[in-house]
């Protein structure tokens, strides 16, 4: 939109974005800055800026740390996503470019794909039961595997379907130049397309990657003690430290930090890639 | 387009895959629904449909569909109308719009607990900074311990970390519509409001109702913040549907009735997404 703006309007306009910024930022700037308030300023609400109304202390990390143990929940998250997101970038992936690049006569490949995308749609509550069932019977309670095997479930046709638009925006004549050299159909596919898609299945997994960290349902249902991710530990924390607010400002950080961080590094694929591939950018 | 025995070969483990874990959980989960089930006593009797007449006779159950409802038909509405306002905003030539739109988007990926966990101290009565700057205009709010403000504060919350999801699917939209649209309006001096309700708002309709509806197939799971910044207190006041659906399954073990709780759920949802099944085969061609 190029039009001609009068100054009140552009006024108007950066009031808008200057409060919507300051509304975005207000509850990682509240965890941050207090997450470094010491110890007797923890419920003074006014205390809002380090080194104006607090020295800043690192009393609460230090407090986490030798107390409440997180890095066991960080190793179980970051081992669980990144296991969930491995295998759904292969079989996804292969999934995906036999949808986009082959011939379905009896089902077609738009059917097989909305077939995909329905599984999205399944509240998780509804498999809750009979996974629970399932994991207690292969002992499969409170381990990687066992939440790694539902995660794969859940991403499985997000991956599939984001994937399947990646490839059709690859030409496919390169293909078949190299199937014409005498490339296999696996050649084709892991050296000619592959390559080409890589931008857009670094976003994939970063989005699945985020998905799996933040849930909260099934890791709180399948792990306890051993395996709990990131979800289950904040959780614990709540109820047994109760709201000392540095404390739980830490605990949040340690949280949200990785996939807030991970996601902010998807520029162009973003859109595409929250919206299964229907809305383009 | 291809054709060969490769194409099985490379589809074959998704579609096992999908069918194994989600068809037989889901067919499992129908069946436990029809049959007293709790913990430790194996599979009961089958009721037939007794464990859904438990349901509706429930006076929690009704609660916790309230409150979804209730949670549904703020939120959404809310987020998505935000949304576009703010892409609106920022569909023009912008200093340091990359910046702005990621900050405007980093709310999208926090973890739902973490975020719930966070409210409780951001909500806190005496020592918030919410109640602190509301105390500026002289009054205080009982965040956490009336049911009517905690479910504010839910929304709040929410709002806060979805209102990115519409707002960057609606500006991709928005900036993708053609140039050569508005020059056309802006020859016979139409309003913005106009340019905007006859020729923007149409152009990213299909947008908007794709984000529509995946934003209201994730709203009907929520779970995490509400579990983490209320428990669904204060009493059952903020109980919310996968809440009670979660501790009727797993904290009280009681089988039968969770599932016909999780099955009138999805029955609920796939009302909802198949008014919008025909647009969404169209995209996928």
């Amino acid at each position: 939109m190029k039009q001609k703006e009068g100054s009140i309007k552009r006024v108007f306009i950066w009031i808008i974005i200057i409060a919507g910024t300051l509304w975005m930022l207000f509850p990682f700037y509240w965890a941050v800055s207090n997450s470094i308030k010491p110890k007797i300023e923890t419920f003074n609400p006014g205390s809002l800026f380090p080194y104006i109304n607090f020295q800043p202390s690192l009393w609460a990390w230090d407090k986490v740390f030798t107390q409440g143990d997180p890095i066991k929940p960080l190793i179980n998250s970051a081992v669980v996503s990144t296991a969930t997101t491995a295998i759904v970038l292969v079989i996804g992936t292969m999934a995906a470019y036999a949808l986009a690049r082959y011939r379905w006569n009896i089902i077609k490949s738009k059917d097989l794909t909305v077939w995909f995308l329905s599984q999205r749609v399944l509240p998780p509550v509804v498999v809750l039961i009979p996974f629970f069932i399932i994991m207690m019977k292969l002992h499969l309670l409170d381990t990687w595997r066992g939440l790694v095997l539902v995660y794969v479930t859940f991403n499985l046709p997000f991956g599939v379907v984001i994937m399947r638009e990646m490839f059709r925006d690859i030409p496919v004549e390169l293909e078949e130049a190299a199937l014409i050299d005498g490339a296999s159909d696996w050649q084709a596919f892991t050296r000619v397309s592959l390559p080409l898609a890589v931008n857009g299945l670094i976003a994939t997994a970063i989005i699945v990657f985020a998905f799996a960290w933040n849930e909260a349902l099934f890791a709180l249902t399948l792990t306890s003690a051993k395996a709990g991710t990131m979800p289950v530990y904040i959780l614990s924390a709540r109820s047994t430290r109760g709201v000392l607010f540095n404390v739980a400002s830490v605990n949040t950080l340690l949280a949200i930090a990785p996939p807030v961080l991970l996601a902010l590094t998807i520029q162009r694929y973003l859109v595409r890639g929250l919206t299964f591939g229907a809305v383009k950018e | 387009m291809r054709k060969g025995y490769m194409k099985f070969v490379f589809l074959l483990p998704a579609v096992v895959w999908v069918l194994i874990f989600t068809i037989y959980p889901l067919i499992d989960s129908l069946r436990l629904s029809f049959f007293t089930y709790r913990l430790g006593m194996g599979v009961g009797e089958f009721v037939g449909f007794q464990n859904f007449i438990d349901l509706f006779k429930s006076p929690d159950y009704w609660n916790a569909f309230r409150v979804m409802l209730i949670y549904v038909c703020v939120a959404v509405p809310v987020e998505m109308a935000l949304g576009l306002g703010f892409a609106w905003v920022f569909a023009r030539e912008l200093k340091g719009k990359a910046v702005f739109r990621t900050i405007f988007t980093s709310p999208l990926f926090t973890t739902g607990v973490a975020v719930g966990y966070l409210g409780v101290t951001m909500f806190h009565e005496t020592g918030g900074p919410i109640n602190y700057f509301l105390s500026f205009f002289g009054t205080q709010v009982p965040w956490l311990s009336t049911g009517f403000w905690a479910t504010v504060a839910i929304l709040l919350l929410d709002i806060w970390r979805w209102t990115p999801f519409a707002f960057i699917i609606l500006l991709a939209a928005i900036q993708s519509v053609p140039e050569e649209m508005y020059e056309a309006a802006s020859l016979d001096t139409a309003s913005e409001f106009q340019i905007f309700r006859y020729i923007t708002f149409p152009s990213i309709l299909p947008a908007f109702t794709i984000a529509l509806l995946l934003r209201l197939i994730e709203a009907f799971k929520q779970f995490g913040l509400v579990f983490s910044l209320t428990e669904g207190g204060p009493g059952r006041t903020t109980e919310i549907y996968c809440v009670l659906n979660y501790r009727t399954s797993i904290k009280y073990f009681d089988f039968g009735h969770g599932s016909a709780m999780a099955f009138l759920l999805l029955l609920i949802v796939m009302i909802v997404v198949v008014q919008f099944f025909g647009r969404m085969r169209k995209i996928y061609e």
